[in-house]
């Protein structure tokens, strides 16, 4: 029995995992980071939008604050998200902008003077400050009323993840990449680690550790469609799942994205159509204007995913081998621009599919692309029910993003949470009582227990298909727990899980090996993913209202007086369904009281305690209407005890000089 | 301070503290010495091929390197110290081009499937420049050897003697091959190994420089073997005569008139 | 602009073809290069699939079908599967490229892949570059060394020329699919060798201003032949980077600025 000590266990190695982990090791504890991949393979590097940050560099982010990002947060989670975490997070995302820069990020920066840039399809000349020269540049992104999304050329992600990768090696934190985490190590309310799998050799290993952190990323291959990687199958949630007492938050909370590379997913980006190109349908008819006559195609992610699938249940997507789908058209943009300004689009559609985005258009069809629910978490980072377990990043519902998040919000969360969790995993180690107490006979006994599953997996005499059940789930959730939701689908859908969960505890191996055995692999991640399947379907069909990206047809109405509750699932042993609790958000503690988001439908049924908070917070603003937005915040809902120390303090802007604001915020 | 530098050395630790500065100037020697080589080569075959205007052109290029046209008087000597020079630069680089080679046979094979798995134009130039340069190893000793103990014996005929009557042209043939392709690649590689010429648009400039390359080569090589044959039907005609000195018509008295 | 060209249906559309797929497909046939070496008795041997060809088939959904209907014990690696991690580099008909942006039509009926040589084999398609990857950013010190380690974090940050990020970027680009370490003949005859990905990497940091270290540094982690020395300018990792980084031209730069010290 093979046993690995260590004071912090980070389950992942995406940009979440290696900033918790090099936040731990800063403050002296040993971190040992596991990854299915070498770590600058996941997922995050996938980005490419960018990071939001209220930086207000460029002209069009001027006047742009931390107040502007959470209002714009709070509002794009339809009031899903703890507001109190949204604060810490909008203070802290500057931080972790200028903390990359430090570490080397090439951000892409401001370049004084005119330029032409295309809002709304129109071409604009805006003129940048000479003092903003040299600067992290911002651009434009849904849901945002500034410009504040950070980037890094056509390769945020990519870029980022190198930049914190790379300082990861250069403090020496150990990443043990190709390995699996199966189980976490509990007792008593305690988490101590996790048993883990070698994927080269198959050999499990105990790693036994004060706390362990989850950082293993989205969910999205839960679903046939989606734009994300085929690693990001949700195994670290499923991990909390399994222990019985962790317990996941907001998991029907599944965000779809419009422009998916039709079959395969890969994501075209956003700038497509905000630079003006349009969504056509089998008879080449611009429709989006049929039903958004105002924004059209720029309506919001989730409005036009929404209209797209309606689109094409009208019979009027194009066909083909794979499906229907509908046409993205950019043919009008001109080569030029598309060569230059779209060049990962122009990539993309040359490799993926030899087509020329100059001359034809490209199939697309709305794909899964976020989740955000995940292992529920307080705000520092740790389960509320598990004691040592600490989540991070897209596998954590932190919850600043409720039940939808903005484009370039959670690249930005990765960072944040990283630096925030990592400096209270630090603080939990540092505590004496925290030391690892329990018995290696408990230890031996998790290894044995998953030892012996796997050993049924390879040795039983089990009979289904591990694949074809996987592909099962994956075509019942696109079809059926998709963008549009019904009562009677998404019951179809559970009950179909559930058997296929039943099923999946007979899945016999035509491949023996216990080592190397992609077989052996999707059988027992295919039964972690029928349960994180499970509660995403469960959660829908129980949430009979409309929030954010969960649409339910049945239920077209946000509805806060029955609804303003985070879900909240748990597994217990052979179960097939997951017991689901709610968790109420406290109306009354609310810097941002619920209303209309700004877009989409303007219908939605208040909360009772809405209307008295409202009424306070006017109070508040009226009577401070003097005072700084500074104190106006701490007024309404103070939230910076929250924070960690090291990281609290105000942000300097070009609008807001250091010795004004910085200091005196102290 | 000389001693204890070589205490460290001699328990092992030389490399320690900072790095040696050797590699950086051996690899700019390794391509200084082949740059100098091969503009000699392309010299060399220019005043070779003077046999193609005439015996006495190329006499008279021979006697301008003995001085004749400054002293009077020939010194082959000097032709020896050239000669020598080259020979010091061929020891130098084929020292330090050596350390490229594949050292065993392993790695030979290894080399040797690579180039044929990947079929990539450059990297099968580069084996074709290592074995070119091994031939050379060989192929150079006796001709550059023969000139610096033989300086006196460079002439219309007296070349002409030794390539045909001396055996030197199945020799000669191989080092002409050898150098031509070998000096080609080399002068190739020099400009993207230094990145020379690179411009805006370094890819395009790869491609021409690669044509210009061939162009070369060819060139050199279409321009060696004529001259080469110049220099067997010479060896020919001139093998019942073997060994006798060619004497210009300017200078042979008798004649003189008769040419006018 | 858009009315008139809205009511216009391109004929030759998507590769993925609205026919509904009545178009007659290839039969493939795929041979890949197995072994595993856990299963040291199995010597490597090559393994042909049929496969029937799909619209806008990538390899990567072809080795997936083959996975799934034919051979469950197929080893390879595909992350991203859009081009974007460098996990799924092998050798295509004797080339390293992406196997993820490869579509089969691009290639003939019967082709061959192979694992990337070089690197730690670990089954069939799927090779070890991360471990190297991570031995060499630790070898060469791959991460900004800081200039001032603590910067505060509420002030803004320091001021960059914006086209000298950019050209940062470009050398970021880098996915450390292993494509050029592979396709280079120096590495494989000597395994110590850093490598294009190394030195690009070197490149990128000597770029940046923020970064502590003096090119005497940096020549202490590659002035030898495991270095920018060892480099043959074979110029094929420039030439089957797939992320078309400027290789040739780095890798010229950074052996001038070392052989420079040489002399100094
Ligand atoms: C195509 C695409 C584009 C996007 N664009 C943007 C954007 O522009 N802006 C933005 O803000 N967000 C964007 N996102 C979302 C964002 O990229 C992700 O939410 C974020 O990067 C997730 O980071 P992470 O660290 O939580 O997880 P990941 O980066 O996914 O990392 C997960 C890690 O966990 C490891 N892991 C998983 N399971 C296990 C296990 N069982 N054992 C051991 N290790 C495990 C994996 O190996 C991996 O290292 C995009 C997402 C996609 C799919
Ligand atoms: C015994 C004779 C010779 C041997 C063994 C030899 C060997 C080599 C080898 C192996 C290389 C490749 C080195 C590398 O890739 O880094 C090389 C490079 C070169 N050689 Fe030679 N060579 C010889 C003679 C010559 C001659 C006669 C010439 C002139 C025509 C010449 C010109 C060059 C040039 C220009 C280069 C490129 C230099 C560089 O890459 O730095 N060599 N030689
Ligand atoms: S330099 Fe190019 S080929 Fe080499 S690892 Fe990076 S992306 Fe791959
Ligand atoms: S130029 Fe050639 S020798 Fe140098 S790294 Fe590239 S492939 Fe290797
Ligand atoms: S799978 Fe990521 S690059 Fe191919």
């Amino acid at each position: 029995m093979k046993i690995i000590y260590t004071d912090v266990l980070v389950i992942g190695g995406g940009l979440a995992g290696l900033r918790v982990a090099i936040g731990a090791k800063r403050r002296g504890h040993d971190v040992v980071i596991l990854s299915l991949v070498p770590p600058k393979r996941s997922h995050s590097a996938a980005a490419q939008g960018g990071m939001q940050a209220s930086l207000a560099n460029v002209i069009k982010g001027q006047g742009d604050t931390e107040d502007i990002h959470f209002e714009d947060t709070v509002r794009g989670s339809d009031w899903g998200a703890d507001q109190k975490v949204v604060r810490m997070f909008v203070n802290t995302a500057p931080k972790a902008v200028r903390e990359l820069a430090a570490w080397g990020l090439p951000w892409s920066r401001v370049r004084r003077g005119d330029r032409t840039v295309i809002i709304n399809g129109q071409k604009v000349t805006i003129t940048e400050r000479d003092e903003a020269h040299g600067l992290v540049a911002q651009r434009d992104f849904g849901g945002t009323k500034k410009w504040r999304t950070c980037y890094v050329s056509d390769g945020t992600g990519h870029a980022m993840l190198q930049t914190v990768s790379d300082q990861a090696i250069g403090a020496q934190i150990p990443v043990h990449e190709r390995t699996e985490a199966i189980a976490l190590i509990h007792d008593a309310g305690r988490c101590y680690g996790a048993i883990v799998r070698n994927l080269i050799t198959g050999e499990l290993v105990a790693y036994v550790a004060k706390a362990t952190c989850v950082a293993s990323g989205g969910a999205g291959r839960i679903y046939r469609v989606t734009t994300n990687a085929v690693i990001c199958e949700g195994i670290g949630s499923a991990l909390a799942l399994e222990t019985g007492i962790a317990r996941l938050g907001n998991m029907e909370a599944i965000q779809f994205h419009p422009t998916g590379i039709f079959p395969a997913g890969i994501l075209v980006t956003e700038g497509c159509r905000g630079d003006g190109g349009l969504l056509k349908d089998v008879d080449g008819h611009r429709f989006m204007p049929d039903y958004e006559p105002e924004k059209k195609e720029l309506a919001s992610r989730d409005v036009v995913s929404r209209r797209m699938e309606e689109h094409i249940a009208k019979g009027k997507g194009a066909k083909s081998r794979f499906g229907d789908h509908i046409w993205l058209d950019i043919t009008l943009l001109g080569e030029q621009h598309i060569r230059h300004n779209l060049r990962e689009v122009f990539e993309i559609c040359h490799y993926f599919m030899g087509v020329d985005p100059t001359k034809d258009w490209i199939p697309v069809r709305p794909a899964q692309h976020y989740t955000m629910g995940g292992v529920r978490t307080n705000h520092t980072g740790e389960s509320p029910d598990l004691k040592g377990l600490f989540a991070a990043g897209e596998a954590a519902c932190w919850d600043m993003h409720g039940f939808n998040r903005l484009g370039g919000n959670s690249v930005a969360e990765t960072v944040v949470a990283g630096m925030i969790v990592g400096e209270f995993i630090a603080d939990y180690c540092d505590r004496l009582d925290n030391e690892v107490d329990i018995p290696t006979s408990l230890v031996h006994d998790f290894l044995k227990r998953e030892q012996g599953k796997l050993d049924t997996l390879v040795d039983g005499r089990g009979t289904e298909d591990a694949s074809a059940i996987k592909a099962e789930m994956q075509d019942l959730m696109t079809a059926k727990v998709g963008i549009f939701r019904r009562g009677e689908d998404l019951q179809a859908a559970v009950d179909e899980l559930q058997r296929l969960l039943v099923r999946s505890r007979n899945i016999g191996l035509r491949e023996k090996a216990r080592g190397a055995n992609p077989e052996l692999v999707t059988a027992y991640r295919v039964q972690k993913m029928l349960k994180v399947a499970l509660c995403v379907a469960y959660g829908a069909l129980v949430r009979t209202e409309s929030r954010g990206a969960h649409f339910r047809q049945d239920f077209p109405r946000r509805n806060d007086a029955e609804w303003l509750k985070r879900t909240l699932a748990s597994w217990k042993g052979e179960e097939t369904l997951p017991s689901l609790a709610w968790e109420a958000l406290d109306v009354g503690t609310m810097e941002l009281p619920p209303g209309w988001r700004g877009y989409g439908a303007k219908d939605y049924v208040d909360h009772p305690d809405t209307p008295g908070r409202a009424a306070d917070v006017d109070a508040v603003k009226a009577k401070m209407a003097d005072a700084s937005r500074f104190d106006v915040q701490e007024a309404l809902m103070p939230y910076d005890e929250l924070l960690p120390e090291p990281l609290r303090g105000r942000n300097e802007r070009i609008d807001e000089p250091m010795d004004k604001t910085c200091e005196s915020g102290k | 301070m000389e001693s204890s530098n070589q205490l460290i050395a001699g328990i092992g630790l030389a490399g320690t503290a900072r790095k040696s500065r050797w590699p950086a100037r051996l690899d700019f020697i390794q391509s200084g010495t082949g740059l100098v080589l091969a503009l000699f080569m392309w010299g060399h075959m220019f005043f070779v091929s003077t046999i193609l205007i005439s015996n006495d052109a190329m006499w008279t290029i021979t006697k301008f390197f003995e001085g004749y046209f400054f002293f009077g008087k020939s010194y082959p000597i000097m032709v020896s110290f050239v000669v020598a020079t080259v020979i010091t630069l061929l020891v130098v680089h084929a020292f330090l081009a050596v350390r490229k080679f594949p050292i065993n046979y392993r790695q030979f094979t290894t080399f040797h499937g690579h180039m044929k798995m990947m079929r990539h134009e450059d990297t099968t130039l580069w084996f074709w420049q290592a074995l070119t340069g091994f031939a050379l190893f060989f192929v150079a000793a006796p001709h550059v050897y023969i000139m610096l103990t033989h300086p006196e014996l460079i002439g219309p005929f007296e070349s002409g003697d030794r390539v045909w009557t001396g055996h030197y042209w199945p020799l000669y043939i191989l080092l002409l091959l050898a150098v031509e392709l070998h000096g080609g690649i080399g002068l190739y590689r020099l400009a993207v190994k230094w990145d020379w010429f690179a411009g805006p648009d370094p890819a395009a400039t790869r491609k021409r420089l690669k044509t210009l390359k061939w162009a070369l080569t060819v060139f050199f090589l279409a321009l060696g073997f004529a001259t080469l044959a110049a220099y067997v039907k010479i060896g020919i005609a001139h093998a019942p005569d073997y060994g006798k000195p060619y004497v210009p018509a300017a200078l042979q008295a008798a004649p003189q008139g008769v040419n006018k | 602009m858009s009315d008139a060209n809205s009511k216009i249906i391109p004929i030759a559309k998507a590769g993925n073809g609205g026919d509904g797929g009545s178009a007659a497909h290839r039969q493939l046939k795929i041979s890949v290069l197995r072994y595993n070496p856990q299963e040291p008795s199995q010597p490597p041997r090559m393994q042909t699939y049929p496969l029937e060809e799909a619209d806008g088939m990538t390899l990567f959904i072809a080795l997936n079908e083959i996975r799934e209907k034919q051979d469950p014990s197929l080893q390879f690696d595909f992350v991203c599967r859009a081009g974007i991690c460098g996990s799924c580099a092998m050798v295509i008909n004797g080339r390293p490229t992406l196997a993820c942006r490869t579509l089969t039509k691009s290639l003939g009926a019967e082709f061959t892949l192979a694992p990337l040589p070089f690197f730690e084999l670990i089954g069939d398609l799927s090779v070890n570059t991360g471990k190297w990857m991570r031995g060499m950013s630790e070898r060469l010190g791959g991460w900004l060394h800081m200039k001032e380690p603590n910067p505060d974090l509420r002030r803004a940050e320091q001021k960059m020329d914006p086209d000298l990020a950019d050209k940062i970027y470009e050398l970021d680009r880098c996915v450390e699919c292993g494509c050029c370490v592979a396709a280079c003949g120096t590495a494989r005859m000597r395994k110590d060798f850093v490598g294009a990905v190394g030195l690009n990497r070197v490149a990128r940091f000597r770029l940046d201003p923020r970064d502590a270290r003096t090119d005497d540094d940096y020549y202490e982690v590659i002035g030898d032949d495991d270095g920018v020395f060892g480099c043959m300018s074979l110029l094929a990792c420039h030439d089957v980077c797939p992320k078309d980084l400027p290789l040739a031209t780095q890798i010229a730069f950074v052996r001038r600025k070392m052989v420079s010290l040489g002399w100094s």
